[in-house]
């Protein structure tokens, strides 16, 4: 049985002057797939993510989310970005909102929610990620792991139905890296769609359902975490591997 | 991709220095000079009323009308200002290239010489009264320098907070009125305050206008008794002892803005 894909990206080029930063990528995936994506620094792997809901608009090729292509010109980007929930290296939570008016605000905006349902939302999402006793203090009480937790519970106070996550831990101390983990993994147990770039190899290991490796632009491997840690088979990722394990 | 830091860097304008939230001492320089201005008119009303008090007396309904022009031009020029940076910061080339026009003209000429041009102009096609002139006049003036205020401060603003906010589906306007511009806020409230101090002195070049503001009521009163040095020294100090008050109240404000740091 297949379903239909719920991201497709089709043949998508994204050029930044002379450099490729895409070249003729294509990937599909599947409603609930967990795709990780590898590749060493300046491979692609961030500007493929940020395509897929439109931060970078892609110059050739097509991406299609949830039935919907975004390269089109008459298709209204804001309300497929409710559908895409994006966490990012940096966190970027509202400095000068609350915790609680962080995951309020796009929920009472956008999906014209009352405060109080969105507040309850709201609570019930920090209590997830584990934060219930932060809601009124402002992001910058918060350690870099808290922060990155808040920032997963305000993509996921929208409701989506993909979320995408570029390097969420790279900021991060050492220390702090595995109370975010812990809550991307409880969030694919759910049956989210995770669409992530990461170096954590372990979380990789546990979560993923495909692995797409990335190099020079380009997709050069794709498959399940036990292909690609015990038989990869082109060279650079035998040589990424090398470097990273 | 790296992250890049932006330099925040905004011009200093003419106006008064911002005393510092932070100096608790009780010797500033702005402190002695409150003191020395309050002090000096106290003394001149007690020990010379005539014509100090007499000069004291005349002069309110002037600093009422300075008050009017920079109040009304200020909530003019914030708007003015706000189109403008917004303008400057399109990504829009023909938007873009308005408000940059706007900004090298106004920035090109000579205050006193676009109050006299725009005052006259208006006077072309409307008949104002010339107070509405006047602030016309300096909001569109101050527009510029507003604008540029404004540029710096949203452009301020770091990148990544732009990306989450259209991430979570915000449109481009909600996220300036949302997340922009309250942050941006901060960095724009001391040059906006100096702007508004600075605003507030050169409205005394509109009363080449005919409007009676305070420098104007103290030239009217010295022109019929000839107490020219007496006269304009009571506009001084009065002039003095508001940029210095409103200079305290734009760093009691900006303090009261920083509450979301640690
Ligand atoms: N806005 C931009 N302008 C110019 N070049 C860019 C821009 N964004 C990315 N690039 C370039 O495109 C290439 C791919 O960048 P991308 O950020 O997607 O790489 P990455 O795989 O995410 O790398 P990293 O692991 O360092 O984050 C790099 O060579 C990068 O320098
Ligand atoms: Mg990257």
């Amino acid at each position: 049985m297949t379903t239909n894909p719920i991201i497709q990206v089709e043949n998508v080029y994204k050029f930044f002057g002379q450099l490729t930063a895409l070249n003729d990528v294509s990937l599909n995936i599947t409603s609930g797939e967990k795709v990780v994506i590898l590749g060493p620094s300046g491979s692609g792997k961030s500007t493929l993510l940020r395509s897929i809901n439109r931060l970078e608009k892609i110059d050739k090729g097509h991406i299609i989310v949830d039935g919907q292509d975004i390269t089109a010109p008459e298709c209204n980007i804001n309300t497929v970005r409710q559908e895409l929930g994006m966490v990012f290296q940096s966190f970027n939570l509202f400095p000068h909102k609350t915790v609680l008016g962080n995951l309020i605000m796009a929920p009472m905006r956008l999906k014209k929610m009352s405060k109080e349902e969105a507040e309850s939302i709201a609570l019930d999402l920090l209590k997830k990620v584990g934060i219930s006793d932060k809601a009124h203090v402002y992001p910058a009480k918060l350690s870099g792991g808290q922060q990155q937790r808040v920032a997963i519970a305000r993509a996921l106070a929208m409701n989506p139905k993909i979320m995408l996550f570029d390097e969420p831990t790279s900021a991060l101390d050492p220390e702090m890296i595995g109370e975010v983990l812990d809550v991307m993994t409880s969030l694919a147990k759910e049956g989210m769609t995770m669409v992530c770039v990461t170096h954590e190899m372990g979380f990789a290991r546990e979560v993923a359902d495909r692995l797409v490796f990335m190099d020079h632009g380009e997709i050069i491997e794709q498959g399940t975490p036990e292909e690609f840690f015990t038989n990869p088979k082109h060279p650079r990722l035998k040589q990424f591997l090398e470097q990273i394990l | 991709m790296s992250v890049e830091k932006k330099e925040v860097r905004i011009a200093v304008t003419d106006g008064m220095l911002i005393p510092s939230g932070k100096d608790k001492s009780v010797v500033t320089a702005w402190s002695i000079s409150l003191i020395f201005a309050i002090c000096s008119i106290v003394y001149l009303c007690v020990n010379k009323p005539d014509p100090y008090l007499d000069i004291i007396k005349f002069l309110p309904d002037g600093i009422l009308v300075t008050f009017k022009v920079t109040v009304s031009a200020i909530l003019l020029t914030i708007p003015i200002g706000l189109a403008t940076g917004m303008g400057r910061l399109s990504e829009n080339k023909v938007i873009n290239l308005i408000a940059s026009t706007y900004v090298e003209i106004i920035r090109g000429i000579p205050l006193l010489v676009q109050l006299f041009f725009i005052y006259y102009a208006i006077g072309e096609f409307i008949q104002l009264p010339d107070l509405t002139a006047a602030i016309i006049a300096m909001s569109v003036c101050y527009g510029a320098y507003m604008g540029e205020v404004f540029r710096a401060g949203i452009d301020a603003v770091d990148s990544g907070q732009t990306e989450a906010a259209r991430s979570l589906g915000f449109n481009k306007t909600e996220t300036m009125f949302m997340v922009i511009l309250p942050q941006a806020w901060r960095t724009i409230l001391p040059p906006v305050g100096n702007e508004f101090i600075a605003l507030l002195k050169d409205s005394s070049l509109v009363s080449i206008l005919a409007v009676s503001e305070l420098l104007r009521r103290g030239r009217e009163y010295a022109s019929v008794t000839f107490n020219y040095f007496e006269c304009y020294l009571m506009v001084a100090l009065i002039y003095l002892v508001i940029t210095l008050l409103l200079s305290k109240a734009v760093s009691i404000m900006e303090n009261k803005l920083n509450y979301y740091d640690d």
